[in-house]
Order: structure tokens, then C-alpha cells, then sequence
């Protein structure tokens, strides 16, 4: 499938890694499209090179051989510096397990990519995106005193403060249990959909894959299969 | 399996860890510091008890006013020891119609055992010589000038006509300060043939041996066990007051700068073990809930740690041995060589050390290890308290007590340090837990770069503590050194200024004050100090006679009965201060005397006591009205007893003279000599000339170990700061991930380092200022220092830009900390 403007594309990609026993293949041949404001799921065993991807989609590491374009920016061409700009302005990030910094107030925590971007009203547009994951009150909170679930709202609101065009979601709801997952599921398509973000998501969870638009399944560091939603 | 095996096993696993490795890398380097220092300490400690041996020309010996019996030449010659025996007295010289009293030293050709005798001959060339050969004399230029004679000539000396075979330029021994009369040196058999060395006559018998350093101490045991009743030890320790007092002053800050490598080290090892055990707590945990009792999670701890520390020791030590060899063959040309390769103890002593200093700094978080509960497999973090660990605290400061006594041998060093050290551990704590609280209110205004560094602060809370006060604690051993050390060569360059006096004349009489002094100020003479002088005997203290006295020892009784130097003045001299009791009044009813305080200890008097003295055919009682230190190093004519001038008056005096002459403008004094022939002219400049050299020789050696101990702190300090490095790596990919440029990550390392870096200096600039006042004046006796405190204070603030630049050196890596490494760890 070919999009006429792609937000972000991967062309042959492949990623090898020379380790004590020779040469690893962790990935070979992917080809990616996605388009604005489309939502992908990528699926797939562990060990099978999902985090990797994740980690050239969004220019953290450089791939061994082929390309990748963030909107319209070859990654490979562009120096770290360069990419952490990119990133800064364009992506946002939910992990796993949540990242927040502990020594910060949830409301600092939300300021941070804000801080990054040198934005004046951090401050208010911060308690502005709490408020939109329903902790507003909670703002003065750290994060040993939240639940997991809403140290992953916390870190939903962090992920969308400075409305990044793309989003990467590592297993959002991979720390937290099947309800509270649901929960915070919601709240991220909702604000997805709300901020018309792009979102690539990688999941081992299919529920959460299926709301994605399209599923990727990655076998053994290759692009098995395109599954549309 | 043994919990050796696997505590072996595990350190098998973890010795690449960074934290191991930096708590390796800090024992070996303490080791080493400290290993070094010592050894190089005792090297230069020896070095300069050879100088002290020099100036003796032996390494010990026995004097006595008695020929010496002939025990103890057998016993030096049974330890296998170089003799060389001598015996002064004075004797007159002829030259025809001319005479000259001589100090006569008649000498075994063995003179001297150690230091060089100069000698000049005819054609005024310098040589090495020994002790002449019979029918030959050696006399020093003032003798030759007052008989009209010159090398070659024959001089007449104890009724025999003797060859003189050179001119002495310089003694080993330099010459005493009170030496009244030129030198001569003659064989002994001349002497004994001469029959000059009889009884009745005044002669001074001595023994002096040189030989390995263990045979000299069993010597010297022996005479202690074996002296003749009137006989006197000789010994390096016991020579000259003034260098003894300088060689002491080196030998505390050398063991100074020792112990605070240690302790640095100390605080870095006490890093290093905690970040391990934060490391290992979950598998502790793991460990726990399988069922492995305390004990064992105690001992598997212990043997990994002792594994990962024994060749550090053992590496630490061999390099002390290297780096100590290879500073000692870089300053050996400053100063004497000393037989043999460097002493071994010093580096095994440090590696126990070392070994004192791991346990003591790593065992109390390491021990805490043991309270991980096993329910922390499922609950991070959940622990047992178990309170008798809380005492596992107060480890450090014990091991920090006893290795500060160990090593400098005084409790009042060890207290005053370790007291220091913990107020300046507490303020820095302080300071950080008030900035901490302050960033929480400051930081939402401040730039963002710069709140990214404060928050960094804020978030690594406890380890921004601990840094802090690390880091307050290196400085402050680095400044104390820093502080002490151009106090300590400071006042040894200005103990002996260029004019410092370097003639005396001795019997000066009232008549000829006047005189004498505006010949002298025609020669050129300058610094000129006149003192009266009376000589007499003390003959009662507190009304009961000298004899029925009942003294602690000999020593003290031979001084009560010796001659007594007095003399008085209308004001408290220089160098002198007042310690108890008030100075003379104008005109008091009775006569009064100001007591030196060490005098007044040996023999017991206090202000109120009455001393009686006897001098000429008078006798009077005067009370002691004051106590006075005297500074024995100022090289001015000192007095133990000063009598008020008002009653003083009038007993049979003379007067001593001292000055200043440029070396070259000596020659005209022999024409001032020969027109005051009743006077005793007494050149020092030999003496000052050695002091000199040897305090060049200490001052070399002060700088080369502080240069060494800067250097181990510097990297102690680094090892400090690199204790933060994960925690500062995980962040660091945070932010990177979100998209932060290094520009901004440096922006906020250096915020961070600043800070603390700036808390560090300060406290560190006034902890090092307190501690170095303190031990200045009770330590190492160098009254009247100030601690510089403008140029502290620019070291504070060098101090928060030296830990910043070091802490984004070490940021380097964790800039290029792939960002990536976050979604590897979920």
C-alpha cells in the first residue's frame, strides 16, 4: 500500500548487530508506510525485533541499511542532535513502565517535554493536559504516591503536552492489570483521536492491537504480514 | 555449596561492575597514597636523621668529661660499628711572640664517620679530608689570621712543634653556637703524647659510631644500660632544637597528608559500597526467598568483597613501593642518600590500612544488605530493620580515629582531624539538604536549562547529599594541604632571613659599649643587639640549697649544678611571650626573675617560688613573677632566666654582642679583633649556612609528598564524583528520548556540578581554614597563622568550577548513553 504523503516511512530496513557468536540479523527487509493520523499496531513474540523497530521508527537508533523518513527528514542523514530536535518537536512517548522521574511532581513531570522546548506557559498548558487525563488534582503528587495506573496517565499526559504529530506507545498497559489497562487504553486512543496524532503502538496485547487501524506482525526480524484492522 | 564458593563464583560475575571496580580502584590508590607517603616519609624522615647524623659527624655516640672505658670501644666493635674517637679541650697556641687560645678537637684519622670535613690547602683548593695525621695540625681561617701563619707553617701547640697541613673550611658539626675559641684539629696521638689529654686537664671525651641502622640502635640501648655516671648521649634526635623542631613540623604534615589520602579513599570506598548495594538488593531478595539464612547473605557479601580486595591491596602496595622509588630517585639529589632499597613496612602497614579503611567505609551499607526482607522479591524495597546495624555508623569514625593516631602517632592530630572533618561533613550535608529545599521553591522561575540541573539535583536527593558532603570532605583534606603547606615553608624561609645575625662577641665590657658599637657601625655591621650577661649558679630554690634538692633525674640535676647564663631587660624581648604571672615592674622592692616555662617544668617552679643564685662572691634571692615561651627556633641569643634590670644592675656583668656582617666584609674584623683583644668573636655563619641547606633539603621534601597526596586526592575525588554515573545515564536517555539536545544536557550538567561543586568549596574553604588554624597552632606549632581566607575563598569558587568541568568531563559517556537503552529496560 503506497500513501501519497506518509508521515513516516521505512524503506528496506534492516538492523544487524555483530555480537560474540558472529553476526545477529535482528531485523531485514521492512518496509513501512504510515500515513497522518494513522494508527499502527505492531505485533509479534518477544525477540522478534519489535522494540528495536520502535527504536529506528523513532530515530533513538540508526538502522544498518536502508531508510527511514520522518516527516520528510531522512533519519539516517541527520546527526543525533538533529534527530533529538526532530523528536522534540514532532514525537511523544508512553513506555511500559511509565519512566516518570520520581524526584518530580506529576505536574513537573508533564512539564518536562514543554521545559525541553523552552515553552514559557509550560506551566499552565501542563495542568491543561492533567486535567485532560483527570488528574488535575493530583498535580502536586509524586509519583510513589500514584497508582500505576495513574503514573501511566500521568506519563499519557506528558506523551501529548507539546502535541506531538507521532506517537510511540512501548506496551502501555503492559505494567498495569487487564481493567486499569483498559482504562488508560481509552484514554490514550481518546487523546489520540482528539489531537489527531499519529500512533504506533507495539503490543503483545491483540484487544489493544485490534483498535489499531492496522496490525504489523514481525517474525523472526521480518514483516510477515499486514493484517488491516 | 560453601559460601566461599559461591561468594567466589559471584565475584567471578561482578568484578567488571563499574562500582566494584571504582571501590577497587580507591583501595589500591589509598593504598598506594598511602603506602607511598609512608614509605617516602620514612625514607625522607631517615634522610634528614642522616643530615641530623652529619651534623654530629656519627650516627650516635657518648660524651663525658671523663676518658671514656675501654667497654665501650669493645662493645661498638662487637656490633660491628666504625668508630672514631675524639677529645676536645682548649689549648694556646704559639707563633713565636704571638698566641691564640684554639678549641682544640683531637681526633682518630676515622673523624668524621658521616658528613664531609672541608679542608683547603695551601693554594686555597677545597678537598674532602679526615681527622690529620701525628705531627700534623688543621686550623680554621680565624686561627691562622690571629697567629700571623699559613698552611705549611709550624705552629707550636700543647709544647710541640706541629705541621700545618690545611686549613679547615668547614666541620661536619659547623661549630657550636657558644664555641668561644678558633678551631684546631690535631691527631690524638699528638695529644695523648702531649700529655693534654691528663687529668685535671678540661677535656670533653667522645665516642662517635656509624654503621647499619639496627646495630646503632643496640648500641645505643647498650650505653643507656652501660654510660659512665657523668657520660652523655649523643643522638641524632638530640642534636640542635631548632632542626629538631623543623624535622618535627615535616614529620607531622607528611603523615597529615598521608591520612587524609586515606580518608579521602575512605569516603570514595564508602561510595562505591553503597552503590553496590543498591545494585544488589534484588538479588539479595532472590536470594533471601530461597531460603539463604541472613548469615550467609552476610558472608557471601564478605568473601566477595575481601576477593575483590585483596589484590588491591597487594597491588597498592607493590605501588607504593614503584611510585615511592621513583620519587626517590627523582629527589635524590636533594637529599643524602641512605643505603639499601625502600623500607618494606610502610607499604605492608598501608595495605593494613587499606584493609581497615574497606571494611570501616564499606561495611555499613554493605552490612544493611542483610535486611532485605524476602518478601522484596515481590515488594522493591520492603526490608527488616534490624537496629544493631545502626551502630555499623559509627565504624568509619572509629576507623578514621584509630588510623588518624596510627599514622600520626598523636590523639590531639586525630581528634582535631576527625572533629574537622565531621562539622565540615555535617555543614556540607546542611548546606545541601537547604539548597535542595530551596530549588523546590526557586527552580518553577529559574531558565529551563538550568532547571534541568537543578532537578537533577533535586531528584538524586540523598545521593546529591552524600556527593555533596563527599566532595566537601576531598576538598577539605586538599585545601588543609593546600593551607598548612606555604605556612609550613613559609615560616622556614623567614626563620632565617638573609640578615640574620652571623657574629657574636662575648666579654664585651661596660666601658667599652660605646666604642665597640661605633666600630662595629663603621664596618658596615648592621642588626646590632647588645644583652647583658652575668654567669653565676642557681643555689636554692623556694630557700633550700641546690644540693638537698631531690631532682626527677640526672639531667636535670647536671644542669642545676652547670654554670647559669642570666641576663635582664626593661621589656619582654622578641620572641618571647608571656604565659603566666606579669613582666617586672619599674622599679620593684624585691628582686624578681622571669622563668623560660620549660625550665620552670624540669624543675618544678611556679610564679610565687623564690630561686636563689650565687654569682661571683654575691648571692640573692629573687621571686618568680612570670613564665615565658621562648621561641628556641628565632636564632636570637634566648635566656631561660631574665632578672628585673632594676636589681640586676648591679651584679658583675658583661656583654653579649650580636650582628649582621655581609660574609665578604669579615676580613675587616680581624683588625677589630686584634683592637679588642679581650673580646670573643664567634662567626656563625657555618651554622647558619647548614641550618639552611637542611631546611632546603626539608622544604624539597614537603613539597614532594604534598604534590604526591594533591595528586591521590584529585583521583580519589574523581572516583567520588563518578558514584552518580547510572543514575545519571538513565536520565540522561529520559531526556534524550524526549528529545533534549546536549547542548541542554550539558547546560544541565554543569548547573548540577556547579552547585555542588560551589557548596563543596565552601564549606570545604571554611572547614580548611578552621582546621588548618587549629592544627597550625596545636600541632604543628606555627603560632600566628592566618588562614589566607581571600585566596580560600577563590579556591571555593575554583573549587565549583573544578568539579563542574571534572563532572562534564564524566559526562561525556553518559551523553552518548544511546537512548535506546531505555525501551530495552520496558
Amino acid at each position: 500500500m503506497t500513501i501519497a504523503t506518509p508521515l513516516l516511512s521505512a524503506r528496506d530496513v534492516s538492523k544487524a548487530l555483530v555480537g560474540p557468536e558472529g553476526r545477529i540479523d535482528i531485523l531485514a527487509g521492512i518496509d513501512i508506510e504510515v500515513a497522518v493520523g494513522a494508527s499502527i499496531a505492531i505485533v509479534g513474540a518477544s525477540g522478534s525485533g519489535k522494540t528495536t523497530l520502535l527504536g529506528l521508527l523513532a530515530g533513538l537508533d540508526l538502522p544498518s541499511s536502508g531508510s527511514i523518513r520522518l516527516d520528510g527528514h531522512a533519519l539516517e542523514t541527520l546527526d543525533e542532535e538533529a534527530r533529538a530536535a526532530l523528536r522534540r518537536r514532532l514525537v511523544g512517548f508512553v513506555f511500559q513502565s511509565f519512566h516518570l522521574l520520581p524526584a518530580l511532581t506529576a505536574l513537573e513531570n508533564v512539564m518536562l517535554p514543554l521545559e525541553l522546548e523552552g515553552e514559557p506557559a509550560a506551566r499552565t498548558r501542563a495542568r491543561e493536559a492533567l486535567q485532560a487525563v483527570g488528574l488535575g488534582a493530583r498535580g502536586g503528587h509524586y509519583p510513589y504516591q500514584l497508582s500505576g495506573g495513574e503514573q501511566q496517565r500521568v506519563a499519557l499526559a506528558r506523551a501529548f503536552v507539546h502535541r506531538p504529530r507521532l506517537l510511540f506507545a512501548d506496551e502501555p498497559t503492559g505494567n498495569l492489570d487487564r481493567r486499569t489497562g483498559a482504562g488508560v487504553a481509552e484514554l490514550l486512543f481518546d487523546l489520540n483521536r482528539t489531537h489527531a496524532t499519529t500512533l504506533v503502538l507495539v503490543t503483545h496485547d491483540p484487544a489493544l492491537a485490534g483498535r489499531c487501524e492496522r496490525i504489523l506482525e514481525l517474525i523472526d526480524g521480518r514483516l510477515v504480514a499486514g493484517t488491516p484492522a | 555449596m560453601s559460601t566461599l564458593r559461591l561468594g567466589l563464583r559471584t565475584l567471578r560475575r561482578e568484578w567488571r561492575l563499574p562500582e566494584l571496580r571504582t571501590l577497587a580502584a580507591a583501595l589500591l590508590l589509598a593504598v598506594a597514597a598511602l603506602g607511598a607517603v609512608a614509605t617516602l616519609a620514612a625514607r625522607v624522615e631517615a634522610a634528614l636523621l642522616a643530615s641530623a647524623a652529619e651534623l654530629i659527624g656519627g650516627d650516635a655516640g657518648i660524651s663525658d668529661n671523663h676518658a671514656l672505658p675501654p667497654t665501650v670501644t669493645a662493645e661498638a666493635q662487637h656490633l660491628a660499628l666504625a668508630v672514631n674517637r675524639s677529645s676536645d679541650f682548649p689549648s694556646v697556641a704559639f707563633n713565636g711572640t704571638r698566641s691564640q687560645l684554639l678549641d682544640v678537637r683531637a681526633t682518630d684519622p676515622a673523624y668524621p664517620l658521616r658528613g664531609t670535613l672541608q679542608l683547603a690547602n695551601r693554594a686555597g683548593r677545597v678537598y674532602a679530608g679526615h681527622g690529620p695525621a701525628a705531627g700534623s695540625v688543621d686550623l680554621d681561617h680565624r686561627a691562622l689570621v690571629a697567629l700571623g701563619l699559613g698552611v705549611g707553617d709550624r705552629v707550636q701547640i700543647g709544647g710541640r712543634e706541629l705541621t700545618i697541613g690545611a686549613e679547615i673550611v668547614r666541620e661536619p658539626d659547623g661549630g657550636e653556637l657558644f664555641a668561644i675559641a678558633p678551631r684546631a684539629l690535631m691527631s690524638l696521638a699528638d695529644a695523648e703524647a702531649a700529655g693534654l689529654l691528663g687529668t685535671g686537664s678540661r677535656v670533653q671525651h667522645r665516642l662517635l659510631v656509624a654503621g647499619p641502622p639496627t646495630a646503632v640502635t643496640q648500641f645505643v640501648g647498650w650505653l643507656k644500660a652501660h654510660r659512665p655516671p657523668d657520660a652523655e648521649l649523643i643522638t641524632p634526635q638530640r642534636t640542635q632544637q631548632r632542626l629538631r623542631i623543623a624535622f618535627d613540623r615535616a614529620g607531622a604534615f607528611l603523615r597529615l597528608s598521608a591520612l587524609l589520602s586515606a580518608l579521602l579513599a575512605g569516603v570514595a570506598i564508602a561510595l562505591s559500597a553503597q552503590r553496590y548495594a543498591r545494585r544488589k538488593t534484588d538479588e539479595i531478595a532472590l536470594l533471601r526467598a530461597l531460603g539463604a539464612p541472613r548469615g550467609q547473605v552476610r558472608a557471601l557479601v564478605l568473601v566477595t568483597l575481601l576477593g575483590m580486595a585483596l589484590p588491591a591491596l597487594l597491588l597498592g602496595a607493590l605501588l607504593a613501593l614503584g611510585l615511592s622509588s621513583a620519587a626517590w630517585t627523582l629527589a635524590r639529589g636533594l637529599l643524602p642518600g641512605t643505603a639499601g632499597g625502600p623500607p618494606l613496612l610502610p607499604a605492608a602497614a598501608a595495605a593494613l590500612a587499606g584493609l581497615a579503611v574497606l571494611l570501616g567505609f564499606a561495611l555499613p551499607p554493605l552490612a544493611r544488605l542483610a535486611e532485605v526482607a524476602p518478601v522484596a522479591v515481590f515488594r522493591r524495597g520492603a526490608r527488616q530493620r534490624v537496629r544493631a546495624l545502626d551502630a555499623l555508623y559509627l565504624l568509619p569514625a572509629l576507623v578514621a580515629v584509630g588510623l588518624a593516631w596510627f599514622e600520626s602517632g598523636s590523639f590531639r592530630l586525630a581528634g582535631i582531624l576527625v572533629a574537622s572533618l565531621a562539622a565540615v561533613a555535617m555543614a556540607a550535608a546542611l548546606l545541601a539538604a537547604l539548597l535542595l529545599a530551596l530549588i523546590r521553591r526557586l527552580a518553577p522561575g529559574v531558565h529551563p536549562a538550568l532547571r534541568l540541573g537543578l532537578a537533577a539535583l533535586a531528584r538524586r536527593r540523598a545521593l546529591s547529599l552524600i556527593q555533596a558532603t563527599a566532595l566537601a570532605l576531598g576538598l577539605t583534606a586538599l585545601l588543609l594541604l593546600a593551607v598548612i603547606a606555604p605556612a609550613l615553608l613559609d615560616r622556614w624561609r623567614t626563620e632565617l632571613p638573609a640578615d640574620t645575625p652571623n657574629w657574636f662577641a662575648l666579654n664585651i665590657q661596660d666601658d667599652q659599649r660605646a666604642p665597640v658599637t661605633a666600630a662595629l657601625d663603621g664596618l658596615g655591621a648592621r642588626k646590632l643587639n647588645m644583652l647583658p650577661l652575668a654567669v653565676g649558679k642557681l643555689a636554692s630554690i623556694d630557700g633550700m640549697p641546690i644540693a638537698q634538692v631531690h631532682f626527677h633525674d640526672r639531667a636535670t640535676r647536671d644542669w642545676a649544678e652547670q654554670q647559669l647564663r642570666l641576663s635582664w631587660s626593661a621589656a619582654l624581648p622578641p620572641a618571647n611571650t608571656l604565659v603566666a604571672g606579669h613582666w617586672f615592674a619599674a622599679d620593684p622592692a624585691q628582686p624578681q626573675v622571669s622563668v623560660e616555662q620549660g625550665w620552670a617544668q624540669r624543675f618544678g617552679v611556679k610564679p610565687g617560688d623564690t630561686l636563689g643564685f650565687r654569682i661571683g662572691e654575691d648571692t640573692f634571692t629573687a621571686r618568680v613573677t612570670s613564665l615565658r615561651k621562648v621561641d628556641w627556633t628565632s636564632f636570637r641569643v634566648n635566656f631561660f632566666l631574665l632578672l628585673d634590670p632594676a636589681h640586676a644592675r648591679a651584679l658583675p656583668h658583661s656583654w653579649l654582642a650580636s650582628w649582621y656582617l655581609p660574609p665578604g666584609d669579615a676580613p675587616a674584623l680581624a683588625a677589630f679583633n686584634r683592637s679588642y683583644g679581650n673580646l670573643s668573636l664567634i662567626d656563625v655563619n657555618a651554622l647558619l649556612d647548614r641550618v639552611r641547606g637542611i631546611i632546603a633539603r626539608v622544604t624539597a621534601a614537603v613539597r614532594w609528598v604534598l604534590g604526591f597526596s594533591l595528586l591521590a586526592g584529585a583521583l580519589v575525588l574523581a572516583a567520588a564524583l563518578a558514584s552518580s554515573a547510572a543514575e545519571r545515564r538513565r536520565e540522561a536517555a529520559l531526556l534524550r528520548t524526549l528529545g533534549a539536545s546536549s547542548a541542554q544536557l550539558r547546560a544541565a550538567a554543569a548547573t548540577e556540578f556547579a552547585l555542588l561543586g560551589l557548596i563543596a568549596g565552601l564549606t570545604a574553604a571554611l572547614g580548611a581554614a578552621g582546621a588548618g588554624a587549629w592544627i597550625a597552632a596545636s600541632v604543628m606549632d606555627l603560632p600566628g597563622f592566618v588562614p589566607p581566607l581571600p585566596a580560600l575563598g577563590l579556591t571555593a569558587l575554583a573549587a565549583a568550577l573544578g568539579v563542574m568541568l571534572l563532572g562534564l568531563a564524566g559526562t561525556r559517556r553518559v551523553l552518548a548513553t544511546s537512548p535506546l537503552t531505555l525501551l530495552r529496560r520496558g
